[in-house]
């Protein structure tokens, strides 16, 4: 490991850095210095120090400190670390308990006593995999290239927790004519290959699975193609729980296919599939530019269709960009047949990105979700998710679940061994209390009615978007 | 927890996998096999040449090849420190072959590292070799005509000539009686799904006739026949669509009955630049990489039909074998190491 998510210092491997996935450890991500004069959306750096404290101290990071209890007055003044007002429809809403709650007398009339917060059933259907709680581990990028061992320790917690992942090895295309885990294979494959195996070594039989991503230039080295094909993959296949996301886009920069600075040795080696532009100044580095892909309704159907036709035995994926068609684009891929559609904010990624696409292009995640209104499928939503109140916000307006992406890194980082797993218990604790507080039991039945923000227009009046959102009609 | 299966161990349920070459090679059937074989390239050949069709020798290695292949996996080989792939089917040089004869076929191998589960249809090759057939010009119609013919032909000549292998096969050849004496059956794969949803079976109205399904309808025919216009989604870029109606593919395959299943595809072709860039994408495809292709057709190519006939699959109909890996020599079943 080359140091910390953090650090902007240059690595070893030619793949000094890399976008992929909404879900990259920005390597500038938290640098506030950095964005200082940039207004907008990015203005608020994730908050990776709250992160990293949850994966230290897990459940125990929810509240205050037990040192204070008794001491200190806690009130509504209290800044949010994690929040900025009015940068996000996301961040501008508040969860609105209800005092008359019909739904826990319902759990009471269940239970035969009164309901608790541990009471609250979190078990999801995600995207045709089973997850225990309402998330799943978004793509790594390739700028986990130096540090392999994160991505291999991520999967290996995700396994036992039993959350679905997915794999967004873009790197692949770029080396190696083998197959998946041989000699004559990259690195990089060796680390697909590595990061599935120790998923699967501690998975739990039912739960969990693994989505492989793969976009248009990927497209060229077949990685579905190998998967599908390959024994490593068998007991996903038949157990199943493979899925394959077609990306079609990315939060950090919507409308751009994915960049990467390499050094110019191995852009030479690449050139043949990929254009590289000699604009990042100095002798060294040069930018790799993938095209984004070409998508009309008409491709993004034939494409999905294609994806059943051709890989009967594996759940279909389709990762959005936050573009301003959103919800018409997540309405084709539910009709032909989608098992899951996922929409990544605009705030997503600090994947490695023109500065001006990370400040002003492509609607916040809140948007999408307004937009796209009643789900006509399971909805997937990432986007600086790390915490039960914008997990539990984005439920409320359609959600299935939420992707973990930068925070679950950040956790591995903190501790290889517990630190997802510890962030993720918080999690779970913070969405049973919000729920439970919301007189729900379910992580499904959140809906409209459970968010409010003045001038947003929502809680809608519409009283049948009083049901929940993230069930299909 | 799951374990992970360890590549040399292939896979699991194969009912019966080849012999070692020196058993198998030297097997009374695998003889008799082979020379039946080699009455179907005979007979193939005699009857394209008649029609006037030249004979070309096409690429086994290219820089690109055809995408449109079910689930299976292309094999890529270093040439000269650039990625190229092994032929999965000739459908490229094919279309090409066309800029210098009208009528040109080949007997063309592939290679498709096809999904492990496929090594339990008794259906599936890693490695085989088609009769190949493309016409400039031609419809649908005519080529599945051609198609029809040819199958016949080929049927007629050995069942006249190998006598003797039948024999020692234990292939009763009255099973092609209705074949030489009726024409194929033909339905639509629209019919063909309903057919097959009302007999039980859940059938994808945008997919492939799945593998089960396809031996259903197989299993219930007495000759073979037709499966026309399938939908988009379900092929390559190569097939054509139609022009009255979208979604609809000029395409047909030819399915053998007694459950041996699709013997045969085929399709009117896409031969105009534009349309062709924007059925690759359709099928997720990166035009980048189809460069020769794409300068080719962009110059203009014929408009054309073609089919191709998977040999050993012939062979296995005809002789009745339980496994499509007894019509080949030296038999490569997906995922089962073999020399």
């Amino acid at each position: 490991m080359n140091g910390r998510l953090t650090d902007a210092s240059p690595h070893e491997s030619p793949y000094d850095s890399t976008d992929e996935g909404p879900d990259d450890p920005g390597l500038r991500a938290e640098g506030p210095g950095l964005r200082a004069g940039y207004p907008g959306l990015r203005a608020d750096a994730f908050p990776a120090e709250a992160v990293r404290d949850r994966a230290r101290r897990g459940t125990a990071a929810l509240f205050p400190p037990v040192e204070a209890y008794g001491r200190t007055l806690f009130g509504a003044a209290r800044t949010p670390a994690h929040t900025a007002p009015g940068a996000d429809l996301l961040d501008a809403l508040r969860l609105v308990p209800p005092v008359f709650m019909p739904r826990r007398l319902e759990k009471l009339i269940d239970l035969a006593r009164e309901p608790m917060h541990h009471d609250v059933d979190l078990t999801t259907v995600v995207g045709a995999l089973n997850s225990p709680l309402p998330a799943y581990l978004s793509a790594f990028g390739s700028t986990q290239v130096a540090s392999a061992d994160l991505g291999t320790a991520a999967s290996r917690q995700a396994g036992r927790l039993g959350l679905p992942m997915v794999i967004g090895e873009n790197v692949v295309p770029v080396n190696g004519y083998g197959r998946l885990g041989t000699a004559a294979a990259g690195d990089t494959e060796r680390s697909l290959l590595g990061r599935i195996r120790a998923y699967l070594d501690e998975l739990p039989d039912g739960m969990g699975g693994v989505a492989v991503q793969q976009s248009t230039e990927d497209a060229d080295a077949e990685v579905w193609n190998l998967v599908y094909s390959d024994p490593s993959a068998r007991p996903l296949l038949e157990s199943g729980r493979l899925a394959f996301e077609l990306k079609v886009g990315q939060g950090a920069k919507p409308g751009l296919g994915g960049m990467t600075v390499l050094n110019r040795a191995a852009a030479a080696r690449v050139a043949e599939q990929y254009a590289v532009d000699d604009v990042l100044g100095g002798e060294e580095r040069v930018l790799r530019c993938s095209s984004p892909g070409t998508f009309t309704e008409e491709i993004l159907r034939q494409q999905i269709r294609l994806m059943r036709n051709n890989f009967p035995r594996a759940r279909v994926w389709v990762k959005l960009h936050p573009g301003r068609d959103v919800r018409d684009a997540a309405a084709v891929a539910w009709s032909a047949g989608a098992d899951a559609v996922t929409v990544d904010g605009a705030e997503g990624g600090t994947g490695w990105a023109p500065l001006g696409f990370l400040d002003a292009v492509g609607l916040p995640l809140g948007e999408c979700l307004r937009r796209i209104g009643r789900p006509n499928g399971s909805l997937l939503a990432s986007g600086r998710m790390w915490e039960g109140t914008r997990a539990a916000k984005a439920l409320a307006l359609g959600a299935t679940a939420v992707g973990l992406g930068r925070a679950a890194l950040l956790a591995v980082e903190e501790d290889p061994e517990r630190g997802l797993t510890r962030l993720v218990e918080a999690l779970a604790l913070e969405l049973r209390l919000l729920i439970s507080a919301l007189g729900k039991y379910e992580a499904s039945a959140l809906a409209y009615e459970d968010v409010w923000s003045a001038g947003t227009g929502l809680p809608h009046q519409d009283p049948s978007l009083a049901t929940p959102l993230g069930t299909q009609p | 927890m799951l374990h992970i299966t360890d590549p040399a161990t292939g896979p699991a349920a194969t009912d019966r996998l080849p012999e070692a070459p020196a058993r198998h090679l030297t097997d009374p059937t695998t003889r008799a096999v082979v020379r039946l074989q080699n009455g179907v390239l005979t007979a193939a050949r005699d009857f394209l040449r008649g029609h006037g069709f030249t004979e070309m020798l096409l690429p086994m290695i290219g820089p690109v090849t055809d995408p449109g292949v079910r689930g299976s996996k292309q094999v890529d080989i270093d040439y000269y420190g650039h990625r190229y792939k092994l032929m999965t089917s000739a459908i490229l040089y094919k279309q090409a072959s066309l800029l210098a004869f009208d009528k040109i076929f080949s007997i063309a191998p592939c290679v498709r590292l096809e999904p492990l589960e496929t090594a339990n249809t008794s259906r599936h090759l890693a490695e085989f070799h088609q009769i190949d057939v493309e016409v400039a010009g031609a419809s649908r119609e005519e080529i599945l005509r051609l198609g029809e013919d040819l199958v016949r032909h080929i049927v007629r000549e050995v069942t006249e000539h190998h006598a003797e292998e039948f024999e020692s096969l234990g292939r009763d050849t009255g099973a092609f009686a209705e074949l030489l004496g009726q024409s194929f059956g033909h339905r639509t794969h629209a019919e063909a799904v309903a057919e097959l949803r009302d007999m039980g079976h859940d059938q994808s109205a945008d997919a492939e006739i799945d593998w089960q399904g396809e031996a259903m309808l197989s299993a219930k025919s007495g000759r073979p026949f037709f499966v026309t216009d399938y939908p988009k989604g379900s092929r390559g870029f190569y097939d054509r669509e139609s022009r009255d109606e979208p979604g609809t593919l000029r395409n047909f395959d030819i399915i053998a009955p007694e459950g041996y299943g699709e013997l045969c595809s085929g399709s009117e072709r896409e031969f105009e630049y534009a349309r062709i860039v924007a059925r690759m994408r359709e099928t997720g495809e990166n035009p980048a990489k189809y460069g020769w292709y794409l300068q080719m057709v962009r110059e203009g190519i014929p408009d054309s039909a073609g089919f191709g006939i998977g040999l050993e699959r012939f062979t296995r109909y005809l002789a009745g074998l339980d496994s499509v890996w007894q019509a080949s020599a030296y038999p490569k079943v997906p995922g089962v190491i073999a020399p």
